[in-house]
């Protein structure tokens, strides 16, 4: 997979979404995009450990670490 | 007289009252004059509310006679205008919402008028607290007191503003990227943006519900110690607030930072730092380091895909859009609008990374924080930035200091440290363990007990 986020792969994901970007700002939302993605693009996350999405202290206040 | 009024602190107010040397309607009547004569020039409000301060000022005069002893009774605060206030019209910096009045104050807002606080109006906040300065506002933008041609930083703008000219002496803030200590940093204030779940979110319009914090904004860090005393504590209506206990944040805050291990993460926070900014951060690390803090160098290597929190921050904020977003597209600011749409580009997938990213982040940090008491970073890590820059719709989001400490929840404060050679502020962060509020409070005021920058003014 290619770390950058082309202008064709916007324009599906947009048909997708059933969203319109206006034309002249989509290279705006591309470089939005693309920056945002270039780390977790660059992984292999098989590699990765599986580790759950949160914050690791209670937000409930139980366990300061 | 206002401006006199206006830099005076929390507790010198407080002492004013209680020698009756001052009064709450005098002060808010000064206060009022004071925003009249500058606030056309800077936006900071968007609304203003002189009725509600007066009948506040009146409220707190009379319990001042009662020998009510309230630290906060008669203390003028305004809120960033994305908190509900009962009565007073919520916009969230956004056409969409521009007249609706809601029936209900946001829990911060309740505790502060508990608290015995004078509100003096709404603070201007960039269009639904989304943190870049687009153009297609519906609302004029704040500017920043130090220099109008330099933005005062977002999305708490109005709030950064109105302290730093001296038209409040406590201002709400929500931090979602940054948007409490941004805006302290490029408006030379105090933002401490505390730990996820200390302080409650409803209320509040939300960007991004996992990374989203309230907070205090002031001008000092005893200002905002008191601030957040009235604030912090469970909020049952918030499923994210949490029950840990809440600290005495003021009476600990003269304890120094002698024998305080403080870390300094060298990679990811100095990646393009201006040469001014990195001289004054060095120069606060030997204040520390002379006020008897132990500091060293840490490194914090998963922080280099910190930017993938935006993969976060835009999903989330596409979910709480949608629908006005397809329904009323004309409503929003169209940058603004186009960006947001960005989020429904974000695949389930790609959520899920970046949260994985997020664990990661956290993991490393709590791991440096069994070493460390305190880690001290640069805020931002340049000055505030020109409004010809920051508005231009192709001005990408910036890397940034401040989102790693929304990635992992913790405690940050930002707080002067210098000013740049063309005269705009600097800023040093410091961030503690979850809900250790008290400790980096205290690291923060004996940093600003040994150093005059807080009690610089801008020439409004």
């Amino acid at each position: 997979m290619s770390d950058e986020l082309s202008l064709q792969e916007l324009r599906d994901r947009m048909k997708a979404a059933g969203i319109t970007i206006a034309e002249h700002r989509l290279s705006m939302v591309r470089k939005l995009l693309s920056d945002a993605l270039v780390h977790v693009r660059a992984r292999d996350w098989r590699a990765s450990k599986t580790v759950e999405p949160a914050v690791r202290f209670s937000a409930g206040g139980e366990g300061r670490p | 007289m206002s401006a006199e009024i206006g830099y005076t602190t929390i507790a010198e107010l407080s002492a004013g009252y209680r020698a009756r040397k001052l009064s709450p309607v005098e002060v808010t009547r000064a206060l009022l004059a004071r925003i009249e004569k500058l606030d056309g020039a800077l936006h900071a409000f968007v609304t203003l509310t002189p009725e509600r301060a007066l009948a506040d000022a009146r409220a707190a005069e009379e319990a001042l006679g009662r020998g009510d002893a309230r630290p906060l009774l008669g203390v003028p605060v305004a809120h960033k205008d994305i908190y509900l206030t009962r009565g007073i019209r919520t916009t969230g910096g956004s056409a969409l919402l521009a007249d609706w009045v809601p029936d209900e104050d946001a829990t911060c807002v309740r505790r502060w008028h508990e608290a015995g606080t004078l509100m003096l109006g709404k603070l201007i906040t960039h269009e639904f607290a989304f943190g870049l300065q687009f153009p297609g506002h519906r609302f004029p933008h704040a500017r920043n007191p130090w220099n109008p041609a330099h933005i005062p930083g977002g999305s708490s703008s109005g709030s950064g503003a109105a302290l730093a000219a001296g038209l409040v002496h406590g201002a709400t803030g929500s931090d979602t990227g940054g948007s409490i200590r941004g805006p302290a940093s490029f408006c030379g204030i105090v933002g401490l943006k505390p730990t996820y779940g200390r302080c409650s979110r409803t209320g509040v319009l939300s960007l991004s519900w996992t990374l989203d914090h309230t907070g205090p904004m002031a001008r000092t860090v005893e200002d905002c110690a008191l601030l957040l005393q009235a604030l912090a504590g469970h909020d049952p209506a918030d499923p994210a607030s949490s029950r840990a206990p809440v600290d005495d944040y003021v009476s600990g805050l003269r304890g120094g930072v002698r024998g305080l291990r403080i870390g300094v993460p060298r990679n990811y926070f100095f990646e393009g730092a201006d040469p001014e900014v990195e001289r004054a951060f060095e120069a606060a690390l030997a204040t520390l380091r002379g006020l008897g803090a132990e500091v060293r160098d840490v490194r914090i290597p998963s922080l280099a895909a910190t930017h993938s929190f935006l993969l976060i921050m835009l999903a989330e904020a596409w979910a709480y859009h949608e629908r006005d977003l397809r329904e009323h597209p004309e409503l929003y600011g169209d940058v603004l609008r186009e960006r947001m749409l960005g989020g429904a580009l974000v695949t389930g997938g790609e959520y899920m990374q970046a949260q994985r990213i997020r664990s990661e982040i956290c993991a490393e940090v709590a791991a440096v924080l069994k070493d460390v008491d305190v880690l001290a970073t640069p805020t931002s890590p340049k000055p505030a930035t020109p409004y010809a820059v920051a508005t231009d719709p192709e001005f990408g989001f910036p890397r940034s200091n401040m989102p790693p400490f929304n990635i992992t929840g913790q405690p940050a404060l930002a707080l002067p440290c210098g000013f740049s050679s063309t005269g705009l502020p600097l800023s040093l962060q410091l961030a503690g363990r979850p809900f250790e509020e008290a400790l980096v409070l205290r690291a923060g005021h004996a940093y600003e007990q040994a150093t005059e920058w807080h009690t610089r003014r801008p020439a409004v």
